[in-house]
């Protein structure tokens, strides 16, 4: 049963296995732990060991949920001369949170199987002409010239993340910090205050023998927003594609509380690859599924995306950026519908169209008709001054 | 030492059913001294589970609900200034020191004691219940982590008080914003998922005696595909035991078209699901009519189950 010789090595190979394999997040900690948890079950019931470290060894419930199929795959390899892909992973398919996507990013490539990655979209509906280019004339120059995209290219083609210049970060810090998101619901000590604090006021007349002569206050802190920004990779996109990434870059080099997503015809999230560009180092982003094959079913991404993370990303805090030139292929109503759940659950979502930029242009394509009314604020960033310009245009719920 | 089997035994003593690999988390986590945390969909029994840790060992419940703007003060300890006040003027002309004075007002009886200090003051070791931890900001996240590594508080005034028996701890989190990887790492981790089909009936059969077999079995079933759907919000188990209430108190000892209809408040929250379900009736018709029906493994909730019942890969 073991691949090596004792359980101690074991366990710290089988620790190994699944930081390296599956990006478990797993130290010498975890191993003692793991190790304490052993003499405890019984060692004969295997399924008494799973149960066991699976606790320890997981943190999140993509990694628990992983853990089984890892589990036997460590453990139980198949027989020799049969190659490991082979083995079946009945986990790995209906893996339904990608919670911790940044590391997937790495085995989504190595498991590409369309089902799997087809599942957003809505499902029989085979991919609608591209009814909207008639009303969108501009959109159609776009598509036409763009014969290239680099986010689309193969993986050994993929796009540089952008760094952010000086300007942008600037232009990037100045828009974090124009969103007013009003006050928290914590209270701060603070010279000028709503509040009085009776706490800190009585202690600090000890000093004084007693007698309360300094009132000392409290205030609410400003809320720190949340920037939810969704890039769309298809290919209508691709010339504007690396502005958006800048400005991603640049926002995420500005806060730390910022997640950054592309979809075209699935969604993949890319914080930590842009997090990684913001810090200076040079990043290369995965190419995007499937982009060549049709258009962007952005409502369809849109609910993924609320399905898998809206929970724990959009909040009243949230700001959610949406770069998309609004050419959807799928129906009007789930775009719709996506659209009115963040705008409700959302402080504000704000909708990036390069189009907009074409003189003449109006929001006509269905999908754009459709989302709207859900926009709160409806501009486009091609440059760090246009990113200045729209800090002040802004329009928030607080 | 207490087992995963006699943690199962006992709580299913008190109405709760859980199932191997939850048992398994608790014992370990009770083992090793670590925090259990505890994720799953809302309504699934997190917080109970930690009420009926504290009646399964015989010991004390604390808990700390955790909500935006919650702070150190609230958490750990407060000074009952408005009695310090009146201790201060009532004892100005008794002669005694101002030492002496200060000494005794900054005493164990004018400290007030928050969740936190208490679990650590207590002569046995108690059940922290930390829940909803997400709740919380990140500040007060970082605060906890501390008191759960060093399990002591100093107050300035008194001085370090360490643990003398460290709480059992069960941290509870939806989900609503993500949680930190060190606090994560500092926890033993357990999803905790909807239940089976027949693991409800069992929860069904042991918190609402006197339903009926039948209506237990259709409860379930309706649960099993109601979770299926895409709902905003899936019902959870307390959903289903305020169901079998309601109908207990109606008189009803099974389930048609209609009375699904008029009862359908108490397991769906949001208008919009009612209409989802409306659309799925063909799915739920046979339900009512008697015949068992396996629920379709789609949606989110039920790809996360791997509950004991579903260890996978192959085994020889």
């Amino acid at each position: 049963m073991y691949p090596f010789g004792t359980l101690p090595d074991n366990l710290v190979a089988f620790g190994g296995f699944l930081r390296e394999r599956h990006a478990f997040n797993i130290g010498p900690r975890e191993i003692h732990d793991a190790a304490r948890a052993i003499e405890i079950v019984d060692l004969r019931d295997e399924r008494r060991v799973r149960n066991a470290l699976r606790p320890i060894f997981s943190g999140t419930l993509r990694e628990a949920t992983l853990f089984d199929s890892a589990f036997t795959e460590f453990f139980f390899p198949g027989p020799p001369g049969v190659p490991q892909a082979n083995l079946p992973h009945p986990r790995r398919e209906a893996d339904p949170d990608v919670d911790g996507a940044e590391r997937t990013i790495e085995r989504a490539a190595a498991v590409d199987e369309p089902s799997a990655e087809d599942r957003p979209r809505a499902d029989g509906d085979p991919i609608a002409p591209l009814e909207t280019r008639e009303a969108d004339a501009a959109a159609s120059a776009i598509t036409l010239r763009s014969s290239y995209s680099p986010l689309d290219a193969d993986a050994s083609e993929s796009p540089e993340l952008p760094r952010a210049d000086d300007e942008w970060r600037d232009a990037a810090r100045s828009f974090v910090r124009r969103l007013h998101l009003g006050l928290t619901r914590r209270w701060r000590p603070s010279a000028k205050g709503r509040r009085f604090d009776l706490r800190r006021t009585l202690r600090a007349s000890l000093q004084t023998g007693g007698e309360a002569l300094a009132p000392r206050w409290l205030k609410r802190p400003r809320r720190t927003p949340r920037v939810v920004f969704l890039i769309d990779g298809s290919r209508s996109m691709s010339e504007y594609a690396p502005t958006a990434l800048q400005l991603a870059v640049a926002i995420a080099a500005s806060t730390q509380r910022v997640e950054v997503f592309t979809f075209s015809t699935a969604l993949r999230r890319v914080t930590a690859d842009v997090r990684r560009a913001a810090a200076g180092e040079s990043r290369r982003l995965q190419r995007l599924h499937h982009a060549w094959a049709g258009g962007t079913s952005i409502g369809a991404c849109l609910d993924d995306f609320l399905k898998r993370f809206g929970d724990r990303m959009v909040g009243r805090d949230a700001v959610v950026m949406i770069a998309s030139d609004g050419l959807d292929v799928g129906a009007p109503e789930m775009l719709r519908d996506a659209m009115r759940d963040l705008h409700r659950r959302s402080a504000g979502v704000v909708w990036l169209n390069p189009l907009l930029e074409t003189s003449g242009y109006e929001p006509t394509a269905r999908g754009m008709r459709a989302a709207k009314p859900y926009i709160s604020t409806f501009a486009s960033v091609a440059d760090a001054p246009s990113l200045a310009r729209l800090s002040r245009a802004l329009r928030l719920r607080v | 030492m207490i087992d995963a089997d006699a943690i199962r035994q006992k709580f299913r003593e008190r109405g709760f059913i859980a199932d191997e690999a939850f048992a398994t988390a608790l014992q370990i986590a009770l083992a090793l001294e670590k925090p259990l945390l505890v994720e799953g969909p809302a309504g699934v029994g997190k917080t109970e589970s930690a009420k009926v840790l504290a009646e399964a060992l015989g010991t004390r419940l604390i808990r700390l609900q955790c909500y935006e703007g919650l702070d150190a003060m609230a958490a750990l300890y407060e000074w009952n200034y408005p009695r310090q006040m009146l201790h201060a003027r009532l004892s100005e002309s008794d002669g005694s020191t101002l030492a002496e004075r200060e000494a005794h007002m900054f005493s164990e009886p004018f400290l007030l004691k928050r969740p936190l200090l208490d679990a650590i003051t207590q002569e046995r070791s108690p059940v922290l219940l930390v829940d909803e931890v997400d709740r919380a900001d990140e500040a007060f996240e970082a605060f906890l982590l501390e008191v759960l590594a060093e399990w002591q508080v100093t107050i300035p005034e008194l001085g370090t008080i360490r643990a003398r028996h460290k709480p059992h701890v069960v941290v509870t989190s939806n989900r609503t914003r993500e949680l930190s990887d060190a606090l994560r790492r500092r926890c033993l981790f357990v999803w905790l998922p909807y239940p089976t089909r027949e693991q409800e009936i069992e929860i069904l059969r042991a918190r609402v005696p006197g339903l009926s077999e039948r209506l237990a079995e259709q409860i379930a079933q309706m649960m099993q595909v109601l979770r299926g759907l895409p709902l905003q919000k899936a019902p959870g188990v307390a959903e289903s035991l305020d169901w079998a209430l309601a109908l207990m108190s109606l008189h009803r000892d099974r389930l048609d078209a209609r009375i699904v209809e008029q009862t359908l408040g108490c397991v769906l929250k949001v208008h919009e699901d009612a209409a989802i379900v409306q659309a799925h009736r063909d799915t739920l018709t046979p339900i009512l009519a008697g015949t068992p029906v396996r629920a379709e493994a789609g949606g989110y909730a039920l790809d996360n189950d791997f509950g004991a019942g579903s260890v996978s890969g192959p085994r020889r």
